[in-house]
């Protein structure tokens, strides 16, 4: 009795997965019809958590009858770590920063791209295009950019904030939340003495260190997540956060001021490449042109909050959204990315950083 | 006679129990091997080692992970650490002692009972129960509004993020162990002898210095004991109550991981932080003369 019931109890759970086996085979034939039947089968997609909502992804797979397997990282060490661990293999497509592409592209771990299977690939927004981490375009598609933002609550803050300089204003003591991101903040120190993000001079960088230190009176809180509610809480009058807080604060309080400062703004872009070994290119392939579709990439952008990197979906956007997913029409502010630098630069940021918040704490 | 019989018996059989505690206890052994001393190793090789320029590490020995601890900024972070363990400790025994010395003398079901209030928090997530601080110290918060509501203050505290707030994360994740191990030890405690002292003329005040705080002192010691090593590690209350502004050990060795990605600095840190450590317990066995800690059951 007990082994027919186990039997039983294995058939029950197994006939679930014979159903749905079949189930996404047969649309394939049916919706793509005859010309490119070779691109079933699964594609591991690997990025951030809460990177694309479902309809998209069910989407994909009932138009080509590809399954996604979606898996998620927290940092994108943990990716580049990974992907060394799995030597280019395991993932179709990933998606990370910009900084760390650049690695992985040096590392040899990045497949080019078959352009010839996106014919999408012109919605990109040229703007984002032609990076540091890519400069020739031959390996990533970008996807989403995120524009280091300062926000401001005009009802709690008495100044009114135009640049980065302004936040070293005694008015704003004990009032200003900045993210835990050593590059972006002391980049602002840097920014304000008219120097680059990505200087690797020691003595410019203590500098900048000395600089910083003069804002901690004014710092309530350093930390990476979630800033949003402390700024809609009232915790803090002003902020410098990563684009989707923006997004999520403003849309909470329309009344927040979001800023691009005079000094010029940092960006940072997020891009999709497939591996150097990937076990299913094609389905890769298949999947980034169908996400760069200007109404699929609306309905992505919207979700996530990052500004949108897909020219032919700006139109599309929402009203709602547009100021914080597109770049304002009359933007002619400078740009720059954060790249990587040497690690006596690196050592000296963060040797400037750790000072940086003790002193806050004090 | 009973007793060599005995002996010879267990000799005799010697050899086969042996074999059967050695395949009990090596796959323990191997377990404590490859998780514990493995990666113990792992982390001191590594803090010899030199950081690659732009990812990973190179096999190339150095000291200068050391070295770069003796960085006024990073031994800063080593006396922030012992200070906020020796602040909460400090607080800690002064509610926990009581606390535990009171328990000791309820009765049995009264007993149960509060061991069970002690120990219903523990159900919960550490990290979920500190949030609930947040919600307690935030601005408008539940203290704030109690506090306004009661006329004692106009003007909201803004209490969150800021030292004393961390200072009561701490103590509030720790409490349990002390009281506990000053419980366990004053439950022990033979209070008969206590009642000597009175009975040949000491004041209470005299009687509890001389018998009862001495007998209790292994518990009090290893409630300490068992305070202060965590403290000194549990950054993610001073960065979650502090808004990170508290810098410790922990939270550096966090950054130099996962945002500097300096491994091998991060290694020497944390090889520093377990030498301290353990320069602590060797410190108790010095004074307490065991290896064992009250109240841990």
């Amino acid at each position: 009795m007990k082994k027919f019931l186990a039997l039983t109890l294995i058939l029950a759970l197994a006939l679930p997965t014979f159903a749905a086996c079949s189930k996404e085979e047969a649309p394939a034939p049916g919706a793509d019809g005859p010309s490119q039947p070779v691109a079933a089968g699964e594609l591991n997609l690997y990025t951030w958590e809460n990177m694309f909502p479902q309809e998209v992804l069910e989407g994909f797979t009932a138009e080509t009858g590809i399954k996604v397997n979606y898996s998620s990282f927290d940092t994108d060490e943990t990716m580049l770590a990974k992907l060394e661990t799995a030597k280019g293999g395991d993932y179709d497509v990933i998606i990370a920063d910009d900084y760390i592409i650049e690695t992985a592209i040096a590392e040899g771990l990045v497949a080019p791209l078959n352009k010839e299977l996106l014919p999408n690939y012109s919605n990109v927004n040229p703007i984002y295009q032609s990076q540091f981490f890519d400069p020739e375009n031959k390996y990533t598609v970008p996807f989403g950019a995120g524009v280091q933002t300062l926000v401001y609550n005009p009802a709690a803050v008495e100044k009114e904030i135009t640049s980065y300089a302004d936040l070293w204003d005694a008015s704003l003591q004990d009032n200003l939340a900045v993210i835990g991101n050593y590059r972006v903040v002391n980049g602002m120190a840097l920014k304000v003495l008219g120097e680059s993000y990505n200087v690797t001079d020691i003595a410019t960088i203590e500098a900048a260190g000395k600089k910083l230190l003069e804002l901690a009176p004014n710092i309530r809180l350093i930390k990476d997540d979630n800033v949003q509610d402390d700024l809609l809480s009232g915790e803090v009058g002003a902020a410098v956060m990563y684009t989707s807080q923006v997004t999520l604060a403003c849309l909470q309080n329309p009344d927040l001021k979001v800023v691009y400062p005079t000094e010029g703004v940092g960006f940072g872009v997020m891009a999709q490449f497939v591996p150097s070994a990937a076990p299913n290119p094609e389905a890769a392939h298949k999947f980034m042109d169908y996400i760069l579709r200007p109404e699929i990439a609306k309905q992505c952008f919207e979700f996530m909050g990052y500004y949108c990197t897909n020219k032919a979906a700006d139109e599309l956007i929402e009203d709602a959204y547009k100021p914080f997913l597109t770049l304002p029409e009359d933007f002619s502010g400078e740009t720059e990315m954060i790249q990587n630098i040497t690690a006596e630069a690196d050592e000296a940021h963060v040797k400037a950083w750790t000072e940086f918040k003790a002193a806050c704490g004090q | 006679m009973k007793t060599p019989k005995n002996a010879l018996a267990s000799h005799g059989k010697g050899k086969k129990v042996n074999y059967g505690i050695w395949l009990t206890i090596l796959p323990l052994y191997l377990f404590t091997l490859l998780f514990v001393a493995g990666p113990l190793i792992y982390m001191v090789v590594l803090s010899f080692q030199t950081r690659a320029e732009v990812w990973g590490v190179v096999n190339q020995f150095t000291l200068d992970n050391y070295k770069n601890i003796l960085d006024s900024v990073y031994l800063q972070t080593f006396w922030e650490s012992i200070k906020l363990a020796f602040t909460s400790t400090l607080l800690i025994a002064a509610i926990g002692y009581p606390f535990g010395y009171f328990m000791a003398k309820l009765s049995a079901k009264w007993k149960k009972i509060v061991m069970l209030l002690l120990m219903i928090p523990f159900w919960t997530s550490s990290l979920i129960r500190l949030y609930g601080w947040i919600i307690i110290f935030r601005a408008n918060g539940t203290l704030d509004s109690v506090l306004i509501a009661l006329g004692l203050i106009k003007t909201p505290l803004k209490l969150l993020y800021t030292y004393p707030a961390v200072v009561v994360g701490m103590v509030y994740a720790l409490l349990q162990f002390m009281i506990l191990a000053v419980y366990s030890s004053a439950e022990k405690m033979d209070w008969s002898l206590v009642e000597a002292a009175r009975d040949l003329g000491a004041t209470p005040m005299k009687a509890f210095l001389t018998v009862t705080l001495k007998l209790t002192m292994p518990g009090l010691l290893s409630g300490v004991i068992l305070t202060f090593i965590p403290s000194m590690g549990l950054f993610f209350i001073a960065d979650i109550l502090g808004g990170n502004k508290v810098v410790l050990v922990g939270s550096l060795i966090q950054d130099q991981l996962m945002k500097a990605h300096n491994w091998p600095f991060a290694a020497a840190l944390s090889v520093i932080l377990m030498v301290l450590t353990s320069l602590m317990i060797s410190l108790y066995k010095r004074v307490t003369h065991t290896t064992e800690l009250e109240g841990i059951l």
